[in-house]
């Protein structure tokens, strides 16, 4: 099955391809661009695809986001997952610890966002600290006793379903830092530094890649190398060659949430499609192609945050009056994604869909008095309704 | 496949409508002109099913709290014996009800806390050293109903004798007796509620919800019924602890595991119940009124409707075979297990498919997509 999508693919590039060039506008020539089936670049018989670094901060979010559900944790054990130094054991893989690789040093970290706005920066790795920090001081003293408005602790799903861990809100800090990581991390690297053409194009990168001057003792150019890294923030724990989807907790597993829902059905394929046309181009010195990739990628990707933010808030909607448990799990990962919005990049602009102060306004209004004991179906769906306006979609589209 | 199912009957529905040169509004029959009475099947449900259901279980209910009584008050062993007996014979009829999650019971979260299980005996425990609980909060829905009675009159200890120490002699014996008397009386007074509503109050307002809508009680009624079957049924008693969602089988995820005995017999009564629902078969009785069955005869599929019964029957059939302890049956031959789920799962097939297709109704729960 998968191997005729990929088939299908291949061929829809072809065509998008033939029949750009029909238009008229001169001097594009996509003719050039041919994507290949799947996302594997060669130079000299070796290959020139690397993003291990990537591969690396994903599996060092995994052992984060188990370590927010481990009560036994303390917080600087937490802290030194999330701000890794090389050569700490803060990690059980060995590889994670030797690593020189930090989550929290790319956290609000691109380029075109926060290159010239590190008070934003701050303030947005200091909420993950805080969430870090409340959810060993707050949640972990009361994780046998049975939460209520005000006060933290666990409540049970129904029918003896999942144990949930909540502060006095009603929030999961474990899903605020895992969801909103997802825009703070994965999409902001992706869509707002190494597809931009600040850092695709940073120094001498263009003319060494017209030249095939590769990095040093590296097998790529500094190009090619920056486009691989936006790659491996989607597919970094994935088969890169043939992506399987929900191999990760974050961006990739999310994709696939996506892509199930039939109302978006065909976007995973859009999405891998346009990371090898654009490396393809980048390996043909076509910018023009490369960069409109750039678009298409992140006009998709921050669909995914919108879709999920949505989702959440409509899935809560149902359980929120019978199954509290159940609506606040709902509504602390749609708290995360809500948050990840003010990472997203509107196609054609150099603004996020939703900027800081708006995402920051839909989180008070969702944390208002008790938070999620006390929030009520018209705020949900008011938010709802303001998110999806701003996308290609309907609230209902993405509610279900 | 979920994904799937959607288009077909986008699809199938398109076909329908350009043959069909006469415009008719959506009735819920297919589009084959033939009026179904909806209102019949609905009332033949609530009077002769669905309230008769409820008022064997609320009198056998009033009966485990009658021998309850009597056993807190003298605990021995033949006073526990009378409370296993009652126990049993009103987990039986709860079979009869558990399909019927509409209405107040709904609204309630009632199945909930009548058969989460398997039962947690450090819920349970603590509650009962606490002394302090709400037995409705969702954090105790594995800590109530009849699972948490199974472990209380037959978990406690292996030895029956010590069974009865715990209400008896144990230090902490009125701790043990006002749990017991609690998850009892809790159990009968929910029941209570839900059957007096139906009597006053939702009887009429059901039997008049035949709009072939999402929120019409038909439509509703029906898909609580194929959800029951797929989930309480398939799943529950015997997918899950045959290991058919998990890496290896559970076989301490049983229905009634600290009895050791009735786990096939209460499968077969809930199976029961699903076959008298679809035939529109009177509580306690042989003769039946309008139902999913004459429904789709009305349709013109009195040929999947005969497949219906033939595939129920089968599982019946493959179920039979089984251990009268499916723990037993598991541990020592699980094929036995997985091939009784796999004869309801084609079952499944054919209510949630083609008995919905019929009908033109949707389907409207889907599995949790997890995170």
């Amino acid at each position: 099955m998968k191997k005729i999508i990929l088939g299908v693919i291949a061929v829809t590039s072809f065509m998008y391809t033939s029949c750009s060039s029909d238009d008229g506008n001169a001097p594009l020539d996509m003719n050039q661009v041919i994507a290949p089936a799947t996302y594997e670049f060669s130079r000299n018989g070796a290959t020139t695809v690397d993003y291990n670094g990537q591969t690396t901060r994903i599996q060092m979010g995994e052992e984060l986001i188990s370590a927010l559900l481990d009560p036994t944790q303390s917080e600087a054990a937490i802290d030194g997952m999330f701000a890794h130094v090389e050569g700490e054991n803060n990690f059980s893989n060995a590889d994670l610890n030797a690593s020189n690789k930090s989550i929290r040093s790319k956290t609000a970290a691109s380029t075109d966002y926060f290159s010239a706005n590190t008070t934003d920066a701050n303030a947005i790795r200091a909420d993950f600290d805080g969430w870090i920090a409340n959810q060993v001081a707050m949640v972990y003293p009361s994780w046998n006793n049975t939460a209520t408005a005000g006060n933290a602790g666990n409540l049970q799903e129904l029918g003896g379903g999942a144990v949930r861990y909540v502060n006095g809100k009603g929030l999961e800090y474990n899903q605020a830092v895992n969801k909103s990581l997802i825009g703070a991390l994965m999409v902001d690297q992706m869509l707002n530094n190494y597809l931009s053409t600040s850092v695709l194009d940073a120094g001498n990168n263009r003319a060494d890649n017209d030249a095939d001057i590769l990095a040093e003792a590296k097998n790529y150019t500094n190009m090619e190398h920056k486009w691989d890294e936006a790659f491996g923030y989607l597919y970094g724990t994935d088969n890169a060659t043939s992506p399987l989807l929900n191999e990760d907790s974050f961006l990739n597993k999310y994709l696939s949430r996506v892509e199930n829902d039939t109302d978006f059905q065909g976007i995973a394929s859009e999405i891998y499609e346009a990371f090898k046309l654009g490396r393809a181009a980048i390996v043909a010195k076509n910018y023009e192609v490369r960069d409109q990739q750039a678009e298409i990628i992140r006009e998709k990707i921050s669909e995914i945050i919108g879709i999920r933010a949505v989702y959440y808030l409509q899935q809560a909607k149902n359980f929120l009056a019978t199954d509290k448990a159940a609506a606040f799990h709902d509504l602390s990962e749609g708290y995360g994604f809500i948050y990840s919005l003010q990472f997203t990049r509107k196609p054609g602009t150099n603004a996020p869909y939703f900027t800081k102060t708006e995402v920051d306004a839909f989180i008070a209004q969702l944390m208002e008095g008790n938070g999620f004991w006390d929030v009520t179906t018209e705020t949900l769906d008011a938010i709802s309704d303001e998110i999806s306006a701003e996308f290609n979609f309907t609230t209902a589209q993405a509610g279900s | 496949m979920k994904k799937i199912f959607p288009l077909v009957v986008l699809l199938i529905i398109t076909a329908c409508s350009s043959g069909d040169d006469t415009p008719t509004p959506n009735n819920g029959n297919g589009g084959s002109g033939i009026a179904f009475d909806r209102a019949a099947m609905l009332t033949n449900l609530a009077d002769n099913i669905i309230i008769p259901s409820y008022q064997a279980l609320n009198t056998n209910l009033n009966a485990l709290v009658t021998s309850k009584d009597n056993f807190i008050a003298t605990p021995n062993q033949a006073n526990l014996d009378n409370v296993r007996a009652a126990w049993l014979t009103a987990y039986k009829s709860w079979q009869r009800v558990e399909a019927f999650n509409i209405g107040l019971a709904e609204q309630t979260a009632y199945y909930f806390q009548m058969n989460t299980y398997p039962v947690n005996t450090t819920d349970v425990e603590n509650n009962i050293a606490s002394g302090s609980y709400d037995l409705t909060h969702p954090n105790n829905n594995d800590a109530v109903g009849f699972p948490a009675l199974d472990y209380m009159l037959y978990g406690l200890d292996a030895i029956d004798a010590s069974i009865v120490a715990k209400y008896d002699t144990d230090a902490q014996a009125a701790d043990y007796k006002s749990y017991l008397s609690d998850l009892i009386n809790q159990m009968q007074s929910l029941t209570q509620d839900i059957l007096n509503d139906w009597t006053n109050n939702y009887r009429n307002t059901f039997v008049a919800s035949t709009a072939n809508t999402a929120t019409g009680a038909a439509n509703m009624f029906i898909n609580d019924y194929i959800f029951y079957y797929e989930k309480g049924l398939r799943a529950n008693k015997i997918g899950i602890p045959a290991g058919n969602f998990s890496a290896t089988p559970l076989p301490d995820r049983v229905e009634a595991y600290y009895n050791q005995e009735v786990s096939k017999e209460l499968a077969l009564e809930a199976l029961d119940a699903v076959i008298d629902i679809f035939n529109g078969t009177k509580f306690n009785g042989t003769t039946a009124g309008e139902s999913f069955k004459t429904y789709l005869i009305s349709l013109n599929r009195s040929d999947l409707a005969t497949s219906i019964i033939n595939q129920l029957n089968a599982a019946r059939g493959r179920i039979q075979e089984l251990n009268a302890n499916f723990t037993t049956q598991i541990n020592t031959d699980n094929t036995k297990m997985t091939l009784a789920y796999d004869a309801l799962q084609t079952a499944v097939v054919l209510l949630k498919v083609d008995m919905l297709q019929a009908f033109d109704i949707s389907v409207d729960y889907q599995d949790a997509d997890g995170d």
